[in-house]
């Protein structure tokens, strides 16, 4: 008997050739729907399922589960859409350029990964220098601050690269203001002022800018890199591999890539995730990108002991357990994501603050059931 | 086979071990649950639901998992967690609450999930396959109300959800249990002694909630959907005897869209099947305290709209 294969690696398989995902058996095809589902990527599937012309080969129930999911994303596009448009009309009365990022900017461009991509919010990019401005006119149209503690207030203000999340008080979507791509106290800080100097305008809006495509990867980059969202790894990756096949049709895209990644210094991400799609998900890259970038990997030890990591966290063995390796991975990972962001002795007063909170909260809650 | 001609020990050993499926109208579950006092609250309740023997022709629909605690709750004040897929959602109740925490969990999850349907929080019951929607909100007896009319011969459809498939306008059961809370358990234990009801659970979030398990002959049409006729807002007022009013059309749009779960995420899809529902339906508020008043009228009322479309 073949050895059958966990979820992770039927989700890997299928996201290289969609066509084989009628082959699988039924099992298979509910594993990978429910590991699609909890990485957010049952949407982005219908559309690939659709482009594919295999959709309606599949059982019903499939279908119906993948027609609830296109619904959903449909939705998520309308919202986003209609909340660009409506912070666009925030923002009228200054000359400032709305810069989209993320999930916005690849919807409003068009990009074919944001087909049923799945957004929450809008976030969006502005010089530091403007940040109270464009706060206040958020103010002034309908959007609050979210409510913090003084704590995390002040995690916010001093320490990261955007503003505390601002809440629309009818329609409850939130809009994510930052000044930079990672924060204020980590150990890289690419320069903001240079991603604003290359925005591109988005075409048929008015004043609507998105970073150029290579800036625009890189911050995808850095989101997957230097987060400590592992959990939505899966996703970060299918958006790399995105990014990756549709600009990487243009060779002038590779050939800017590493020399910006050098001028913003983000050279070490840019390594992993070149790495990391061209092994786990076949991103088609250029022999001498891959050569080239080799030059700036890390030393051996913590290359190899890295691409274990990644694997291990991107790839889930299971929809619904988590194995201890997987969990020690995670548990690295964090670690390292929150030592990227700030020095040691601020890493420190942090976790402590998150730890005695959390730890408070559960007493709390246990009182109270 | 159903879930009751399943031996107490095979019944066990799948919901420990593999999990046991089954299907609910459109839906198949996939459960697994090691509380005890829940297999016999199954058994009682879903015992004539059909047990899915092979698997391996179509996905389950919702992976659930009823667990409790593994640390020193175990033993003290011990709890029910709700995981769908693996995650835990909703708050836990006491373990001794069990079904309640597997109903309300279901329920959560189609609401959340269901997206191939517009999703109406209505109570629906069936003559043939001419739906009437009941909605309301809680407190307007629209559980209990269909519970009598399911008691009376009507097929139960939902007693919280009329699934609307925004392509054929029609309305799928689930022929799930009707949840009854506080004085509707005596008001329908009284009402028929063909009332199967599960244990009484006090002090839940609802106050006291009981089960009726639905008929058998729902559950055998269950596959089967219906065509949306009548809708039905119902509103208990002591007191009161039977009224029914037409509403009319234009302002009936609202009460049948604000009932929807989903709305927003079918965007003009759910628009054209609420406004199919409105067109093709009659429509009504009714006031009633009576529970027998109030199935007779409702009979009369339908009874009366057959003989009118007949030549």
């Amino acid at each position: 008997m073949a050895e059958s294969k966990n979820s992770g690696e039927i989700f890997i398989d299928v996201w290289n050739e969609p066509s084989i995902f009628p082959t699988l058996s039924i099992d298979e095809q509910d594993l990978f729907l429910r590991i699609a589902r909890k990485a957010g990527l049952l949407s982005r599937f219908c559309y690939i399922l659709d482009a594919a012309q295999i959709t309606e080969t599949l059982t019903t129930k499939v279908q119906n589960h993948l027609q609830g999911a296109r619904f959903v994303a449909q939705e998520d596009a309308r919202m986003l859409r209609w909340e660009v448009n409506r912070i666009q009309r925030a923002l009228i009365e200054t000359e400032l350029p709305l810069i989209l990022l993320k999930g916005a900017a690849y919807l409003m461009s068009d990009l074919p990964m944001a087909q049923g991509r799945l957004v929450a919010d809008v976030d969006i990019l502005c010089n530091k220098a403007d940040i109270a401005k464009v706060e206040e006119l958020l103010s002034k149209n309908g959007w609050q601050g979210v409510e913090l503690e003084p704590y995390d207030q002040r995690y916010y203000r001093d320490w990261m690269h955007e503003i505390p999340p601002m809440r629309h008080g009818e329609r409850l979507t939130e809009v994510d203001v930052h000044h930079a791509i990672l924060p204020k106290t980590g150990r890289l800080n690419p320069d903001s002022e240079l991603l604003i100097r290359d925005i591109v305008p988005v075409k048929g809006e008015n004043n609507i800018y998105t970073l150029s495509r290579v800036d625009m990867t890189l911050h995808g980059v850095v989101h997957l890199f230097y987060d400590s969202d592992f959990d939505k790894g899966l996703r970060g990756l299918t958006d790399m591999d995105g990014l990756f096949r549709h600009f990487g049709k243009s060779e002038i895209f590779w050939q800017q890539l590493i020399p910006r990644a050098v001028e913003l210094n983000l050279v070490r991400p840019l390594y992993y995730a070149l790495q990391t799609v061209a092994d786990i998900v076949a991103t088609p890259i250029p022999k001498w990108v891959q050569d080239e970038i080799k030059v700036h990997a890390p030393i051996r030890p913590i290359g190899w002991l890295m691409t274990i990591l990644i694997q291990r966290m991107m790839i889930p063995n299971h929809p619904e357990e988590r194995d201890f390796i997987s969990w020690l991975a995670w548990f690295l990972l964090f670690i390292r994501s929150h030592w990227l962001r700030m020095p040691p002795g601020l890493l420190f007063k942090h976790l402590t603050n998150k730890w005695v909170r959390k730890w408070r909260f559960d007493v709390r809650n246990r009182r109270t059931v | 086979m159903n879930i009751a001609d399943l031996s107490r020990g095979e019944l066990t050993n799948r919901l420990k071990g593999p999990g046991l499926r089954w299907r609910s109208g459109p839906f198949s579950i996939h459960l697994k649950n090691s509380i005890n006092q829940f297999t016999d609250y199954l058994t009682l309740i879903y015992g004539g639901h059909p047990v899915i023997e092979e698997p391996w022709k179509d996905i389950a629909d919702f992976h659930i998992q009823l667990t409790t605690n593994s640390n020193y709750r175990r033993f003290w004040r011990p709890q029910v967690f709700f995981q769908l897929d693996g995650v835990k959602h909703l708050a836990p109740f006491p373990r001794d609450h069990a079904p309640p925490m597997f109903e309300w969990g279901w329920n959560f999850s189609i609401a959340g999930r269901a997206n191939h349907f517009l999703i109406l929080h209505n109570a629906v019951i069936a003559k043939g396959d001419r739906a009437m929607l009941l909605p309301g909100i809680p407190g307007s007896g629209k559980s209990t109300l269909c519970a009598a009319m399911a008691l009376k011969g009507w097929r139960l459809l939902s007693d919280e959800f009329a699934l609307l498939q925004p392509e054929s306008g029609l309305v799928f059961p689930t022929a799930r249990p009707v949840a009854l809370k506080n004085q509707s358990i005596e008001i329908i234990r009284d009402f028929s002694k063909d009332a199967l009801l599960g244990p009484d659970f006090s002090k839940t979030r609802k106050g006291t909630v009981a089960h009726m398990r639905p008929p058998d002959a729902s559950i055998k049409l269950m596959e089967q959907p219906a065509r949306p006729t009548w809708v039905v807002s119902p509103s208990y007022q002591e007191g009161q005897s039977a009224i029914l009013e037409q509403i009319p059309k234009e302002h009936a749009f609202l009460l049948v869209a604000a009932n929807a779960f989903n709305y927003e995420t079918l965007g003009d899809n759910a628009f054209k099947a609420v406004a199919r529902v409105v067109r093709e339906s009659t429509i009504f508020n009714f006031r009633y305290s009576n529970l027998e008043e109030a199935v007779a009228t409702l009979e009369m009322m339908t009874q009366n709209d057959e003989a009118q479309q007949k030549p």
